[in-house]
C-alpha cells in the first residue's frame, strides 16, 4: 500500500510539534492505600511540568503559556490552577496560563488548542498539561446539573457507568469479553513495565506505599501482573447490582496524576535546536447522544480522518491508536466499529490497568502513544477519548524524524 | 361587562386596572381548596362569559392561604373509581375540556401561592404562565402515584412538553412535591417570587411573552410531539425502568404505567398523547392497588378529622407548656419532633450528664434537613431557643402535658408519675410512653387516673408518624381527646386502643414474629423467610426485624405477651438462648444474621452460624413450607389477632388496625392493610388455608368472627 506523501509541504511557522513529554506514574485514588493520598494535585501537576520544561530543553523564557486540564477546578486545583502550577514551577512571570474543561477530554483539548494557537499564529511554545485528583476531588462531588439539561436526555446519562452497561446490552459484548480485554490491558502494561518500556515516560515524584513508607512513585499502582480472569469473574457488578456487566475489573479504575507536554511551531524548535517527537496533524472534537457517551472516540476518529484525507491519510495508515479505556464494553465497541486492528490499539496497556486521572489522561495517552511510535518506528498515531454527557475527542499525529 | 348568568359558590371574578381578569378560588366545605365538579363547571362558565370579550389576561388565584389546590375531590374520586372504564375515561375526557381552553384564546396564567398538587397542578400547567412562591406552604407536586393512579388531566402530556419526559417521568413517578424556587429551577413554574409580587409578575409575564411571541411559540410546543432522540429515548425508557422496579418492588402499578404513558405520549400530538393518557388513567383506577392505596389514603383522612372520643366534640384547648420527662432515646426523639412541629419543650432528666447528651442529639434531630440530608446548623441555632431542659422535676409547675418517658421498670414508672402528679396542676394532663407496662397498673398510684392516658411513639420517632393513644379504665374522654390532639399538632397519626397486654401495635406483631421464629425451628432459613415477607411487601423481614428491635427487647415484650396470650404464643426458648449468647442483633453486630459492624445501620453479611447451632438445639420436626405457606403462617395470624382485636373491642373502627398495621409495621399500603388483604383472599378461603396450619394450635384456629365472615361472604374491610 502507498504510503502518503510527506509532510514537507507544510509550512514549519504554523506546524506544531511536540518536543517532549512526561506524566507520573498513575495512583490509586484510596485514602489509606492511594500512593498519592498525601500529595496535592497542583503539586502533581508542577512536578510534571517543571520535569517536561527541562527535558525538552527550551528556553523558559520563551514559554508563552501554560494551558492545563482537569475536569473538578476547585480547591486544590481551583483558581485558574495552571497559572498557579506555573508558578510553583518557576516559569517566568510572563508565561501565561488557563486552565481547561473538556471533562475526560481535558488535556487531550489543552494539547488540541494550543496547537490551534500555533497553527493561527498566535501563541507558539507552551506547555500543555493535564491532571486529576480524584481521591481528594471526587467527581461528582460539587456539581449541580440543571434539570433542563435532562429534558432532551435522561438522568439515566449522567452515569458513566450506566451508558456503558447500556453499550454492552445493546451491542451484545458480554462480561467475559470485557474481562479478557481488561486483561489483556493489565498484561501489556504489565509486560512493558518489565520491559522497561515506560521508564522514558515516567517521572518520579515523591509519595507514600501501601504501608506508609515514602517512595518514589514509578510504577502505575493499578496495574496488575497477577489478575486473571477467574479473579475478575468473582467481582459483583457495580452499577446494576446483580443483573449488570460491569465491575471494578472492567471499568477504568479511579485515579490521581498527572501528565505534561511541550509544544511549539516547527519552525520555532528548529531556532531552539529542539528536535521535535512528531507534528500535531488534526485534531476533532464531537458530540454524540448522551447516553451513547462511549462511542464518541469512533465518531471523533471519523471526523478527524476526514480532515486529512485530502493529505492521502486513512485509517490503513495509522500505525498505533491511544484509546482511553474508559470502560472495557465502551473500547471493544470502538474497535469493532472502527474496524482498528487490535494489535495496534494501546499497545502498552491502556486506562484499564494504567488508571484514569480524567484531566490528565488526554496528555497521559498522548505521551504513551509518542513513546511507542518512536520504540515501534511508526508514522501516524491516533489518540482519542470517549467523553462524559457525550463527546469524543481525537488528535493524529505524526511522528518525526530520530 | 355583563354579569356571569349564575351565581358562583367556588370562585369569585375581578377586573383589575390594567386590563385582566383575575377569578379567586375559595372552595367551600373544605379545609383546603379542591377539585369538584363544581370547581370546573363554574370555571367553564366564567370562560364562556369571557369568550365574547376577551380580556387582556386571565389571573387564577386562590383566595385561601397557603392553598392553591389540593388536588381532586377525595369523595367524587372513590366515587369515580368504581365505575367501568369508558365513565372514568370520559370524566378525564370532560375536565380536559374545561383545562383546554385555557391556552386556547386569551393568556392565562396561575398564582400558586400553597399547596399545588395533582388536580391543581394539571390546572396550573394548563395555563401559560405559572409563577410561585417560595413560601414554605408551596408545594407543587403531583401525588396521584401514591392513590395507584397517574395524572388524568393532562399532567403527563404538558409536564413532558414543558420540561421534558425524564424529568416529567421523575416528578410523576416520584409523587414527591418540589419547593417553589425548586419548581422554578425545574421548568415547572416560570418564576418564584414573594407572595406581594406574585400578581405583578404573573402579569408582567404574560405581558412580555404576549408581545415577544414566546406565548404562542410554547401553546404550538405543548400542543406538538416530543423532540426526543430514539437512541435517548431507550436509554431513558430501560434505566427509568430499572429504576422504578427497585424502588417499588413491581409492587405498584403506576410508576411503570406513568413511564410507559409518557414515553407513547411523547412521540404523538399532545391531543393523541392526552387520550393514551386518559386510557392509562381508566386502566390504572380499575387496578385492586389504586382501591387500596385510595382506602389508605381515605382511612388517613377520616384519622385526621377523628377527634378519638364517641359523641359530642370535646373542645380542646391546645396546650401551651409541654414537658417530657427522661431524655433518653424516646425522650428526644419526642421532644425533637415538638421542635419540629413549632412547639417549645421541656426535657427532665434527674442525670445531668445523660441531659447534657440529649441537647444536640434533639436539635440534630429537630433540625435535620430531609432534602439536603444533613443538619441545618442555622435552624439549629433557631430551635435552641424553644428547647429548655432541667434536671429537677420541679420545672413542671405550669406545664399543661407532662409526658413520662423513663425507663420501662414499672416500679420507676409508678414512682415518676406519683412525683409528677404532686406538682403539676390537678388539669395537667399526664402520659406515659410505655410500650408494654398496662396503663392501669401505672396509674396506680394516682390520685386523680381520668387525667392520665398512654402516649406511645414508636422507633425511630422521627419516621414512625403513627402515636398509640391508649386509654385506661379511668381515663376520660377529654384526657383521650386532649392527647389525641396533641399528636396530631406533632403531625404524627393517633390511634386510639383501650388498655390490654401488647396495645394493638405490638400486639398483632407478635404473631408475625413468632411464627417467624417457629418457622426458623423447622428448618426454614432465615434468608428465605425475609424473602418471602419481602416479596409480599414488607420492608424488612421478621428475622431482620426481631435483630433490628434487639432480641432482648424481643425477650421481654415476648414475656408480657406470652403471659397474656399463652393459649396461642409460647415465649420462644431460642430468643433468651441467643440473648445468653451475647447475640442481641444489630446492636452487638450479631443475632440471627451476622453484621458487618454492631449499630443500626450495618449490613448483613451472612446468617449466623452460631444462631444456627442455637436454633438447631431447638429444632421442630420439618413441615411442608412453600413460599405461600410461609405467607400464610407469616400473615394468617395477623388477620387472626386483628379480629380479636375487634372482638374485644380495643379500637373504635376497623379502619384504625390497617392504620396501625401500615404506619407502624410497615404493612404493604398497596394490599390496604390486614382487612383488605384478607378480603382479597376472601374469609372462606382463610378459613380453608387454615385447615392444613390447624395443628400448630389454637394460634391457627378460626375464630368465630372469621367463621362468621365466611359463612355471610361479608367482607372484613368495609
Amino acid at each position: 500500500m502507498a504510503r502518503p506523501s510527506s509532510s514537507s509541504d507544510l509550512d514549519p511557522a504554523v506546524t506544531p510539534v511536540v518536543v517532549a513529554c512526561c506524566r507520573t506514574a498513575i495512583g490509586r485514588s484510596h485514602a489509606t492505600k492511594g500512593m498519592f493520598r498525601g500529595v496535592r494535585g497542583d503539586e502533581l501537576a508542577a512536578a510534571v511540568v517543571r520535569a517536561v520544561v527541562d527535558r525538552s530543553g527550551v528556553d523558559p523564557s520563551t514559554i508563552e503559556d501554560v494551558v492545563l486540564g482537569a475536569t473538578q477546578q476547585r480547591d486544590e486545583l481551583g483558581g485558574n490552577v495552571a497559572r498557579t502550577v506555573a508558578l510553583m514551577a518557576g516559569l517566568p512571570f510572563a508565561t501565561a496560563g488557563t486552565t481547561v474543561n473538556r471533562l475526560c477530554g481535558s488535556s487531550l483539548q489543552a494539547l488540541a488548542q494550543a496547537c490551534h494557537a500555533i497553527a493561527a499564529g498566535a501563541e507558539n511554545v507552551q506547555v500543555v498539561a493535564g491532571v486529576e485528583h480524584m481521591h481528594h476531588l471526587p467527581m461528582e462531588s460539587a456539581v449541580d446539573i440543571h434539570p433542563g439539561a435532562l429534558a432532551r436526555t435522561s438522568r439515566g446519562m449522567l452515569s458513566m457507568g450506566l451508558t456503558a452497561e447500556h453499550l454492552a446490552a445493546t451491542h451484545g459484548i458480554d462480561r467475559r469479553r470485557q474481562e479478557a480485554f481488561a486483561l489483556a490491558s493489565h498484561e501489556k502494561a504489565a509486560k512493558a513495565f518489565a520491559q522497561g518500556e515506560f521508564q522514558d515516560e515516567i517521572v518520579p515524584v515523591v509519595g507514600l506505599d501501601e504501608t506508609g513508607t515514602v517512595v518514589a512513585a514509578l510504577r502505575d499502582q493499578s496495574v496488575r501482573g497477577d489478575t486473571s480472569l477467574a479473579a475478575m469473574a468473582a467481582l459483583e457488578p457495580v452499577f446494576l447490582p446483580r443483573i449488570g456487566s460491569i465491575t471494578a475489573a472492567t471499568a477504568a479504575p479511579l485515579s490521581d496524576g498527572a501528565a505534561a507536554v511541550v509544544v511549539m511551531s516547527e519552525a520555532e524548535a528548529a531556532r531552539q535546536s529542539l528536535a521535535p517527537l512528531a507534528r500535531v496533524l488534526a485534531t476533532a472534537f464531537v458530540g454524540v447522544p448522551p447516553s451513547a457517551m462511549g462511542t464518541g472516540p469512533i465518531h471523533a476518529t471519523h471526523k478527524l480522518l476526514a480532515r486529512v484525507a485530502s493529505r492521502g491519510i486513512s485509517l490503513a495508515d495509522i500505525d498505533l491508536v491511544e484509546l482511553n479505556e474508559a470502560f472495557a464494553a465502551q473500547a471493544i465497541h470502538c474497535i469493532d466499529t472502527l474496524g482498528l486492528d487490535p494489535d495496534r490499539v494501546n499497545v502498552r496497556g491502556g486506562s484499564l490497568a494504567i488508571g484514569h486521572p480524567l484531566g490528565a489522561s488526554g496528555a497521559r495517552i498522548t505521551t504513551t502513544l509518542l513513546h511507542a511510535l518512536r520504540d515501534r518506528g511508526g508514522r501516524y498515531g491516533v489518540a482519542t477519548m470517549c467523553i462524559g454527557l457525550g463527546q469524543g475527542i481525537a488528535i493524529l499525529v505524526e511522528r518525526v524524524g530520530r | 361587562m355583563p354579569a356571569i348568568e349564575r351565581e358562583l359558590e367556588t370562585l369569585a371574578v375581578g377586573h383589575d386596572a390594567d386590563g385582566f381578569v383575575v377569578v379567586t378560588f375559595e372552595v367551600p366545605g373544605h379545609r383546603q381548596n379542591v377539585l369538584t365538579k363544581q370547581v370546573l363547571e363554574e370555571l367553564a362558565a366564567v370562560l364562556d362569559h369571557l369568550a365574547a370579550d376577551p380580556p387582556r389576561g386571565l389571573l387564577l388565584c386562590s383566595g385561601r392561604r397557603g392553598s392553591f389546590f389540593a388536588g381532586a375531590d377525595l369523595a367524587r374520586l372513590e366515587e369515580l373509581l368504581a365505575r367501568p372504564a369508558p365513565e372514568i375515561v370520559a370524566a378525564c375526557d370532560r375536565g380536559k375540556g374545561v383545562l383546554a381552553r385555557l391556552s386556547s384564546s386569551f393568556p392565562t396564567a396561575a398564582v400558586i401561592d400553597g399547596v399545588c398538587l395533582g388536580g391543581g397542578l394539571e390546572l396550573a400547567l394548563a395555563c401559560d404562565v405559572r409563577v410561585a412562591t417560595p413560601d414554605r406552604h408551596t408545594s407543587i407536586g403531583c401525588p396521584e402515584m401514591k392513590l395507584g393512579l397517574l395524572p388524568g388531566w393532562g399532567g403527563t402530556v404538558r409536564l413532558a412538553r414543558l420540561i421534558g419526559p425524564g424529568p416529567a417521568i421523575e416528578r410523576c413517578a416520584s409523587g414527591e412535591p418540589l419547593s417553589g424556587q425548586v419548581a422554578h429551577t425545574a421548568g415547572v413554574v416560570d418564576a418564584c417570587v414573594g407572595a406581594d409580587r406574585a400578581m405583578e409578575t404573573a402579569k408582567r409575564l404574560l405581558a412580555m411573552r404576549a408581545a415577544d411571541g414566546s406565548l404562542a411559540a410554547r401553546r404550538v410546543r405543548m400542543a406538538s410531539p416530543v423532540d426526543l432522540d430514539a437512541g435517548e429515548r431507550v436509554f431513558l425508557e430501560a434505566t427509568t425502568a430499572a429504576v422504578i422496579l427497585g424502588r417499588t418492588g413491581g409492587h405498584y402499578p403506576a410508576p411503570p404505567a406513568i413511564l410507559r404513558t409518557i414515553l407513547a405520549g411523547a412521540s404523538v400530538d399532545a391531543q393523541a398523547a392526552s387520550a393514551i393518557e386518559s386510557q392509562a388513567f381508566a386502566t390504572l383506577a380499575a387496578s385492586p392497588v389504586a382501591r387500596n392505596l385510595l382506602r389508605v389514603f381515605a382511612s388517613g383522612e377520616r384519622n385526621r378529622r377523628d377527634s378519638g372520643v364517641e359523641g359530642n366534640a370535646i373542645d380542646v384547648k391546645p396546650a401551651e407548656r409541654q414537658a417530657i420527662v427522661g431524655g433518653g432515646i424516646m425522650g428526644s426523639g419526642i421532644a425533637a419532633s415538638h421542635l419540629r412541629a413549632g412547639l417549645s419543650i421541656t426535657v427532665i432528666d434527674v442525670n445531668p450528664t445523660a441531659l447534657a447528651a440529649a441537647v444536640p442529639t434533639i436539635l440534630e434531630e429537630a433540625a435535620w434537613d430531609r432534602v439536603a440530608k444533613r443538619v441545618d446548623q442555622r435552624r439549629a441555632v433557631e430551635l435552641a431557643g424553644a428547647l429548655q431542659t432541667a434536671t429537677s422535676l420541679a420545672a413542671l409547675a405550669g406545664t399543661d402535658l407532662v409526658m413520662e418517658s423513663v425507663t420501662e421498670r414499672p416500679d420507676v414508672k409508678q414512682q415518676v408519675l406519683t412525683e409528677i402528679e404532686r406538682l403539676v396542676r390537678p388539669d395537667t394532663v399526664i402520659t406515659t410512653n410505655t410500650s408494654t407496662n398496662p396503663i392501669a397498673r401505672l396509674a396506680a398510684g394516682l390520685g386523680d387516673p381520668s387525667r392520665f392516658c398512654g402516649l406511645h411513639f414508636f422507633n425511630p420517632v422521627r419516621r414512625m408518624t403513627l402515636v398509640e393513644v391508649i386509654r385506661g379504665p379511668a381515663t376520660s374522654d377529654a384526657t383521650v381527646a386532649f392527647a389525641v390532639a396533641h399528636a396530631k399538632r406533632l403531625g404524627k397519626c393517633p390511634v386510639v386502643v383501650n388498655d390490654s397486654p401488647g396495645f394493638l401495635v405490638n400486639r398483632v406483631l407478635m404473631p408475625y414474629l413468632h411464627e417467624a421464629g417457629e418457622l426458623l425451628r423447622e428448618g426454614v432459613p432465615a434468608e428465605r423467610i425475609d424473602r418471602v415477607a419481602r416479596s409480599f411487601g414488607m420492608p424488612l423481614g421478621p428475622i431482620e426485624l426481631y435483630d433490628m428491635i434487639g432480641l432482648d427487647t424481643a425477650f421481654y415484650a415476648g414475656l408480657v405477651l406470652s403471659a397474656a396470650y399463652g393459649d396461642r404464643i409460647e415465649a420462644s426458648p431460642v430468643i433468651p438462648a441467643l440473648v445468653k449468647a451475647g447475640r442481641l442483633g444489630r446492636k452487638t453486630g450479631a443475632g440471627f444474621y451476622r453484621y458487618a459492624a454492631a449499630g443500626q445501620l450495618e449490613r448483613i453479611v451472612g446468617p449466623d452460624d452460631k444462631a444456627a447451632e442455637v436454633i438447631a438445639r431447638y429444632a421442630h420436626t420439618p413441615r411442608e413450607s412453600s413460599d405461600r405457606t410461609i405467607v400464610d403462617r407469616l400473615f394468617l395470624p395477623m388477620l387472626l389477632e386483628a379480629l380479636r382485636v375487634l372482638d374485644e373491642k380495643l379500637v373504635r373502627d376497623g379502619r384504625d388496625i390497617d392504620l396501625a398495621v401500615i404506619h407502624a409495621l410497615g404493612f404493604p399500603a398497596f394490599r390496604g392493610g390486614l382487612f383488605p388483604w384478607g378480603d382479597s383472599i376472601g374469609a372462606a378461603e382463610v378459613v380453608r388455608r387454615l385447615e392444613p396450619l390447624a395443628d400448630l394450635g389454637t394460634r391457627m384456629h378460626p375464630t368465630d368472627r372469621l367463621r362468621h365472615h365466611a359463612s355471610s361472604g361479608r367482607p372484613f374491610a368495609d
